[in-house]
């Protein structure tokens, strides 16, 4: 149960923190009519920036929920339950930021998620074949 | 092109991030304790461990290249596109690590390779 709560807190910190970073980015750059060549200036106006500071901070939340849920719970349970974050970005995307979201971009990121779930359950198998190799190496010396 | 090559670097930056994170985490063990004291410890052991410390160094090249690509680009196109992360993980699993990639593993890097080439579109 511990560990649904810290994944559901992570995924929405994280989508929020991505929220923030987008619309503030855009504002960011519309202000400077950024060019290719003045990317230090668009670093600079970004490091004094107190929304990109927020949306930061929440994605370093976000990192330190996965990272303890990581050191509770196998890859192979974490990923498929992360992987939602894909669809709950998108959404947030299209429901906060107003980007135009065609039906043609929900089913791709849909197939993205699915994707991800299948990588995410295949993992067992690689993590168990490692411990043993490991347990192996143990043994052989 | 601009937005495919700054993909590009967040994917690679970030499956190197993820390789040595999962190493460094695995070296330190598990954290089981809200204790500060022993928090204090652990956060010492992380902070010294190499891998930990280059993970970290890619993790901010992936967060200073994301944020670049957001100021031109819509999140609903940039976020689902990062997760090529996972078919580059898969084929360096299976090209320098030489694992074995189950076919469940193949079918959804599949669906993440096409659900990429679906959001491509306008």
């Amino acid at each position: 149960m511990k560990i649904y709560a810290i994944l559901i807190l992570g995924i929405l910190t994280q989508a929020t923190g991505n929220v923030f970073l987008s619309r503030e980015m855009r504002h960011i750059a519309s202000a400077l009519q950024i060019a290719d060549g003045n990317f230090p200036v668009l670093l600079f106006q970004t490091a004094e920036n107190p929304t990109i500071w927020l949306g930061t901070a929440l994605l370093i939340i976000s990192f330190l929920l996965f990272i303890t849920a990581l050191s509770l719970a196998d890859l192979s349970f974490v990923l498929p339950v992360v992987s939602i974050e894909v669809v709950v970005n998108v959404a947030f995307a299209d429901y906060f930021l107003n980007e135009p979201v065609s039906q043609l971009r929900w089913i791709g990121t849909v197939l993205i998620f699915l994707g991800v779930i299948l990588v995410g359950r295949s993992g067992k198998q690689t993590v168990r074949r490692r411990e043993k190799e490991e347990i192996g190496d143990v043994k052989g010396r | 092109m601009k937005t495919a090559i700054m993909i590009a670097i967040i994917v690679l930056a970030d499956s190197a991030g993820d390789v040595l994170l999962t190493r460094g985490m695995k070296q330190v063990g598990e954290v089981s304790t809200i204790k500060l004291r022993e928090l204090v410890i652990i956060g010492r052991k992380v902070l010294s461990n190499g891998n930990f410390l280059t993970a970290i160094f890619f993790i901010v090249v992936t967060f200073f290249s994301f944020l670049t690509v957001l100021s031109w680009a819509d999140l609903s196109f940039v976020f689902p596109a990062t997760s090529l992360v996972y078919v580059m993980g898969t084929l360096g699993a299976k090209f320098i690590l030489k694992e074995t990639i189950t076919l469940q593993r193949w079918v959804g890097i599949l669906l993440v390779c096409l659900g990429v080439a679906l959001i491509s579109f306008p």
